[in-house]
């Protein structure tokens, strides 16, 4: 499923409709969304080269990990550095988001500001004015796309960072307004879930059209506590976990894909999950009172009710107890169908005939008693 | 026949002058208890809520995020004003509201209407009693009268709203997107309703379409307050000058207590849900899962000058579009299940079958 997601953001938007964007979500059980977020810029980097993709390149706002990382993720993917900067840019919000360094060198405390990467780089010195940044990224993706014609995706390592400078409405209109605009091709972006408000990630889903949570493959019972079956299960959450993706539709309907994945030195392996999880479809339809299904208990318990008709249809005809004879005249008879009655513990039926003296299907007709 | 027959009682009909005639504009109808309606552009709709949006109240549409249903609705809503020519005022948090309007559904030509009864009657599977055939030509008859004086149409999803229904038009649309709090966009509304003419003898019914209220990238989406004080003083003006606003709002974008007041707001309250794609489990349980795009639930319906609430049969239906060109609602058709705790409104099973009128028949 995250060959599919890469697809997608490969595939890009189409005309006049907003570019696909991608969350992927993590929380501190499971602090692997750096990980899966390298995955996909580096998928999408070769499909890029391959030229195989709408868009003509990526523009990556680094925010939680300097160029030098990035530089370094490129070469062991095997990418030639020297031809990367047609197709690859950076805005470096990492070395100086507040502008303090800069101010450093003006002062003459420290020599220089360069981040040691030999990537193209443009330095970002405000994060805090987004429209700034806006601004920034486009003109980084014009270039990109040679003026005009071709588009590009963006991608933001960590919104979590920009919203610890900036208001959440902010950056929603940030992303709104890469969305919608009409060079850009898709968007993707890492969010780490526990790190702010419910508004906060509620408002960054709302905004994307896909969202990717990973989740630790067991739930440890007692959170940090460090016994010792915590510790290896907190251990096996830092190298594996649950991927599952929640995509919105064009027609309304919402598609969910469970994988599993295991990172390891050369990246991640994403692989079919292995146990089936219940999906409560139940929860969406209002319940109804009405239950024509049986389980195999009232099956059984179905079977047992005698029923209080005269012959049961085994060759003897049986008296239904009658509640109106005394005990000592039936005592005799009524002893068979009390031994009939024990077998039935769970189920019975209680008949009295109406009238006793009556015979069944008698000529009279009642009716003939009124007078009109 | 009032005049053969001797009156058997001392009352009398009194027709009087208000209720005989219909109301001037085509896109009204008189409601019970004095209230008037205007439709809500899908049929169904009108039907579950009784005749349509009274004027003077408020709908709140409750959107799921990982849906466009809310949007459906809306379209739906701006069309019906503009083919009966009633003033418009839309918002939005876009850039370019305008486009929007773009995107609204053309009513139906006949044509295609008739074709679509011949085709309900041989596709139906069902085999209905004789003698409810008859009211279900009954139906199908009723909807089919001239469009131009039509309380409801038909929208053809696929087709845009030709350029006619523009002109001469009051439609204003305004984007929500600059502004640092709602009160430039309180005003506009003020105005624009004061503009529609409140006497009984020239009632047009404006229409409000309000989307996406709380959406992020606004300024003021953190102000829950204001927000709320903004509704509520949009209820009063709309209920003072015959209108009807529909507002759609996320509730996971608000805390949980300003969404319950917002929801408490409302006259007639809606939300709209997404259904799981390729979900085989819902696939069991309803009847006509291909087809289905999302589910609509009905929370409350408004009930003004009358004490008496209203009480629906279903509360949830499945939205369905037809051919991929109408909107159509039906009560769930639904696999019984465990009913634990099962509302005593439960959906009908299996009565209503795939009626294309939707609703409950009328027996």
């Amino acid at each position: 499923m995250a060959e599919w997601i890469c697809r997608t953001l490969r595939d890009g938007g189409l005309e006049g409709e907003h570019a696909p964007a991608l969350t992927i979500n993590d929380t501190i059980t499971c602090p692997l969304g750096s990980f899966v977020f390298d995955h996909f810029l580096s998928q999408l980097s070769s499909f890029i080269f391959c030229q195989k993709s709408q868009s003509n390149g990526i523009v990556l706002v680094a925010l939680s990990r300097s160029p030098l990382y990035y530089e370094q993720l490129l070469k062991s993917k095997g990418f030639d550095l020297v031809t990367s900067s047609t197709w690859f840019k950076i805005l470096d919000c990492y070395t100086d988001p507040l502008g303090w360094r800069s101010k450093l060198v003006e002062s003459g405390s420290i020599r220089n500001l360069s981040s040691g990467s030999s990537l193209a780089v443009n330095i970002c010195k405000n994060v805090k004015d987004l429209d700034e940044l806006l601004s920034s990224i486009l003109e980084l993706g014009r270039e990109l796309s040679g003026g005009g014609k071709g588009r590009f995706t963006v991608a933001i390592d960590s919104v979590s960072a920009l919203l610890r400078h900036t208001s959440v409405s902010s950056v929603a209109s940030l992303v709104s307004n890469l969305r919608s605009h009409d060079q850009v091709s898709s968007l993707f972006w890492l969010l780490h879930l526990d790190m702010h408000e419910t508004r906060g990630t509620a408002a960054l889903e709302y905004m994307s059209s896909m969202k990717a949570t990973i989740e630790p493959m067991v739930q440890s019972v007692d959170g940090p506590r460090g016994n010792s079956e915590n510790l290896s299960l907190m251990e096996q959450n830092l190298r594996r976990g649950k991927f599952c993706v929640r995509v919105k539709r064009r027609n309304g309907r919402v598609r969910m894909m469970f994988e599993e994945f295991y990172v390891e030195k050369s990246g991640i392996k994403f692989t079919p999950l292995s146990s089936e999880n219940e999906m409560t479809a139940q929860s969406l339809v209002p319940k109804v009172q009405f239950n024509l299904e049986l389980s195999e208990k009232e099956r059984n318990d179905r079977a047992k009710v005698v029923l209080p008709f005269e012959h049961q249809g085994n060759g003897k005809t049986i008296q239904i107890y009658d509640g109106r004879k005394s005990l000592n005249d039936g005592k005799a008879e009524t002893q068979p169908t009390s031994v009939q009655k024990v077998d039935s513990n769970r189920g019975e039926i209680i008949y009295f005939r109406d009238s006793d003296d009556e015979m069944p299907d008698s000529d009279e007709d009642p009716d003939d008693d009124l007078d009109i | 026949m009032a005049a053969n027959k001797p009156r058997t009682t001392s009352f009398s009909r009194n027709f009087s002058a208000a209720s005989s005639t219909a109301p001037q504009a085509p896109g009204l109808k008189h409601g019970p208890n004095g209230t008037m309606f205007l439709s809500s552009g899908i049929p169904d709709l009108d039907k579950i809520l009784g005749g349509g949006f009274a004027l003077g109240s408020l709908v709140m549409v409750m959107e799921d995020p990982e849906a466009p249903h809310h949007m459906l609705l809306l379209r739906n809503f701006m069309s019906q004003g503009l083919v009966h020519h009633q003033p418009l005022i839309y918002a939005s948090s876009a850039k370019d509201p305008r486009g929007f309007l773009g995107t609204l559904p053309n009513p139906m030509v006949p044509k295609d209407d008739k074709s679509r009864v011949h085709e309900t009657e041989q596709e139906k599977g069902l085999r209905i009693a004789w003698q409810y055939k008859k009211y279900f030509g009954e139906h199908n008859s009723e909807s089919q009268r001239d469009g131009k004086s039509e309380y409801c149409s038909d929208f053809d999803l696929r087709k845009p709203l030709e350029r006619h229904f523009f002109s001469g038009q009051r439609i204003d649309c305004v984007s929500l997107k600059e502004s640092a709090d709602l009160a430039t966009f309180q005003e506009n509304c003020s105005s624009f309703l004061s503009q529609t003419p409140r006497d009984t003898g020239n009632i047009a019914g404006g229409r409000i379409a309000i989307q996406s209220l709380c959406s992020p990238q606004c300024e003021f989406s953190n102000k829950d307050w204001e927000m709320l004080s903004f509704v509520r003083s949009l209820k009063s003006l709309v209920r003072l000058s015959n209108a009807v606003a529909v507002i759609t709002f996320a509730p996971s974008l608000v805390s949980t207590a300003f969404s319950k007041r917002l929801q408490h707001l409302a006259d007639t309250l809606v939300s709209v849900k997404a259904i799981p794609d390729e979900d085989k489990e819902l696939a069991k349980l309803l009847t006509g899962y291909q087809d289905m795009v999302g589910l609509l639930s009905v929370h409350k319906v408004a009930r003004i000058n009358t004490q008496v609430p209203a009480i629906l049969e279903a509360t949830t239906f499945s939205m369905k579009l037809q051919k991929r060109r109408s909107l159509i609602l039906e009560c769930l058709n639904q696999a019984p299940v465990d009913g634990s705790n099962g509302t005593s409104y439960a959906s009908s099973g299996s009565c209503s079958g795939s009626s294309k009128t939707g609703g409950a028949l009328d027996f």
